[in-house]
């Protein structure tokens, strides 16, 4: 079996703050919204956690985005700009996991250095790292003090508006969460795509590979 | 010619007639107001005219019927005159139309008693004219000049013939605001304000009193003594300025009070309060046409309504400004110290919290006070009031039913997806294992 380096140390120190960040803030987001229903800590306390974590989250997303700005590693992000290719391949890989992994299909997706994510990956992570985290920091900041910024607040349609856009994005990574974590276990054993986000090596078995 | 003679006679003799009577009555007011001058400058006493004026009016019960029926009381407490601040000016300042010839003065009828009464506002101003300036911009003025027959004028918040030094006011008697707001100075007396003996004009102004629900009125007033609010507030409540601009002082500082929340009208333009045009009111037949049930806005009525004021001109120009509130101005009162007020988070900031459960709309009535129509409180957790009420929102307690639907949505498909492709996976390998196992059989 091969191994690979396919996570180099700042892209595995800024996932594992993000992924135990993203925990925090979604138990603090459910504290919050729900009072009440939830009982973890109190309302003033969740409000406290769910700010500083939410700017060590933002300090940490310029780890990802300065290491890939400044190193070739840029190209596992690429985008595939053949639309039909593209579809092709995500239809495919949407097919292993639909169907093929049943049965015990080899993934159709080979781990290399440039190519690690598959073209579901690629695309997902690029929506989510792009637009929906940002998105997520932006309206988050805006929340964290709504005075100061009530200019901007006003210019997107008022703190309800800013405020709905928050919540709709906290959904989507809370059911993305349960999602990802999952698909971390889809690999040659169950824990070998989570080692290799430790140690920065993925195990590749006869060029073929598995992406998470 | 003899006839003309004789006229000039008698018009000569009723000239000098009428000479002498003038020449008698301005030397007895010259020594009357000198005397009376004399007296006052010996000992605060009464002068001889007051008190021949005293000799007649502080007969109890004495009265006089006034052309509507009303009765005039004419008796005057001679002591309390003595000690008041006008026992220097004497009877014939105020009363200088009551002559010798008029009086009492059956010449010119008087009307009735509140007529009466404006009359002698009118001496007030001649006086005190910056004082009388004031109290024409206030909101008793305004109310007077819209008719309302109990809104006070200079002489019922003043009795003029015991009017007394400021420095001698006991804050604590409540007087006179509590001869009209009574209820309100009884929670006041009980507050932490009363017990402290400040004066009702101490937040609300004394002659210049405005309507206590005017924007920033009231708050301004807090923080003018409590200068350093803000500053203590943002050391332990997240978002400190944003509170203070939503949550009225009384709706955490008067724990006991009954909360709501009045959604105001905004010129986001003008940046400030809509107010309801004078003479041409609109806000509350727009509201009603809005409300066809008559049950209270809810969420399209709310958006109907709005779209109403947004009609001409600016798109959004009006909105919806949410503000926490107490329900009435007696809860406004009850003030307590401040380790007793509300920090518990959890009172607000959550579905179904006590202040949600009362909502307003409201426009700025031509008085300075709020004109209000009620909505349904679901108006706060409707997904149709994202538009509407974007300027409202308090986390947990306004939350949007249909956003936590779509979350256990989410988490039920986030935790749900996973187990089902395990479970088929698990299926699969059992069923490939028979399979092999009969194929090996």
């Amino acid at each position: 079996m091969a191994r690979i380096y396919v996570h180099p140390l700042p892209v595995r120190i800024w996932h594992w703050i993000n992924a135990f960040g993203f925990v925090a803030m979604i138990v603090t987001g459910f504290q919050i919204r729900y009072i009440g229903l939830i009982d973890l800590m109190s309302f003033r306390t969740a409000v406290v956690v769910h700010e500083w974590i939410g700017f060590v989250l933002i300090a940490n997303f310029f780890i990802w985005l300065i290491f890939y700005l400044f190193t070739d590693k840029i190209r596992v992000y690429h985008p595939e700009l053949n639309p039909m290719k593209h579809f092709r391949a995500s239809f495919r890989q949407a097919m292993f996991y639909g169907y093929g992994i049943f049965k015990g299909d080899p993934n159709p997706h080979h781990v290399s250095v440039y190519e690690k994510f598959n073209s579901m990956q690629s695309m997902s992570y690029q929506v989510i790292m792009l637009l929906l985290v940002p998105l997520q920091f932006w309206t988050g900041v805006l929340l964290w003090d709504v005075k100061r910024f009530s200019g901007m607040i006003d210019v997107l349609g008022g703190v309800r508006v800013v405020d709905t856009a928050h919540v709709l994005i906290f959904i989507f990574f809370s059911g993305f969460i349960f999602m990802h974590i999952y698909l971390a276990t889809l690999g040659h054993t169950r824990m070998a795509h989570i080692k290799s986000m430790i140690t920065g090596y993925e195990e590749v078995e006869d060029t073929h590979g598995d992406g998470k | 010619m003899a006839s003309s003679r004789s006229i000039s006679t008698a018009t000569k003799a009723k000239f000098r007639v009428d000479l002498a009577i003038a020449a008698r009555l301005a030397l007895v007011v010259l020594v009357l107001t000198l005397t009376s001058l004399g007296a006052r400058a010996a000992g605060g006493a009464l002068s001889q005219l007051d008190q021949q004026c005293l000799a007649c009016h502080s007969a109890k019960g004495l009265e006089m019927k006034l052309a509507n029926g009303d009765q005039l009381p004419l008796q005057v407490d001679g002591a309390a005159f003595g000690k008041s601040v006008h026992n220097k000016l004497g009877c014939a300042v105020c009363h200088a139309n009551t002559s010798f010839e008029n009086h009492p003065p059956v010449k010119t009828k008087i009307a009735g008693s509140r007529e009466y009464s404006l009359a002698m506002n009118k001496i007030c101003e001649s006086c005190h004219a910056p004082v009388f300036k004031q109290y024409e911009g206030s909101i008793h003025a305004t109310l007077f000049r819209d008719g309302n027959s109990y809104a006070p004028v200079c002489t019922d918040c003043h009795s003029p013939h015991a009017v007394m030094a400021k420095a001698t006011y006991d804050a604590t008697s409540g007087a006179p605001c509590s001869k009209c707001h009574g209820s309100i100075f009884e929670a006041y007396a009980g507050s932490v304000h009363g017990k402290a003996t400040l004066a009702c004009s101490n937040c609300h102004g004394a002659h210049d009193v405005s309507a206590a629900t005017k924007e920033g009125q009231l708050k301004n007033a807090c923080l003018g003594c409590h200068q350093d609010a803000q500053a203590s507030h943002q050391k332990w409540l997240p978002n400190a300025k944003q509170h203070f601009d939503s949550v009225s002082c009384p709706a955490c500082h008067s724990p006991t009070a009954k909360r709501k929340v009045n959604l105001r009208l905004y010129d986001n333009v003008a940046q400030q309060a809509v107010a309801e045009k004078a003479g041409v009111p609109q806000f509350e037949s727009r509201a009603r046409s809005a409300d066809a049930k008559g049950a209270g806005l809810d969420a399209m009525a709310l958006h109907s309504l709005l779209r109403e004021f947004n009609r001409e001109g600016i798109d959004n120009k009006t909105t919806l400004r949410g503000r926490l509130e107490v329900s009435d101005g007696v809860d406004a009162h009850k003030l307590t110290p401040s380790a007793q007020a509300i920090r518990d988070c959890a009172k607000c900031h959550q579905q179904g919290a006590d202040p949600f459960q009362s909502v307003t709309v409201s426009i700025v009535g031509p008085d300075g006070r709020p004109v209000r129509y009620g909505a349904k409180p679901e108006v706060l957790n409707s997904i149709i009031s994202v538009d509407s009420l974007s300027g409202f929102y308090a986390i947990g307690g306004t939350r949007i039913k249909l956003l936590d639907w779509l979350l256990a949505l989410a988490v039920l498909g986030g935790i749900g997806a996973p187990l089902g492709h395990m479970t088929v996976r698990w299926l699969f390998k059992r069923y490939a294992k028979k399979i092999s196992g009969q194929e090996d059989s």
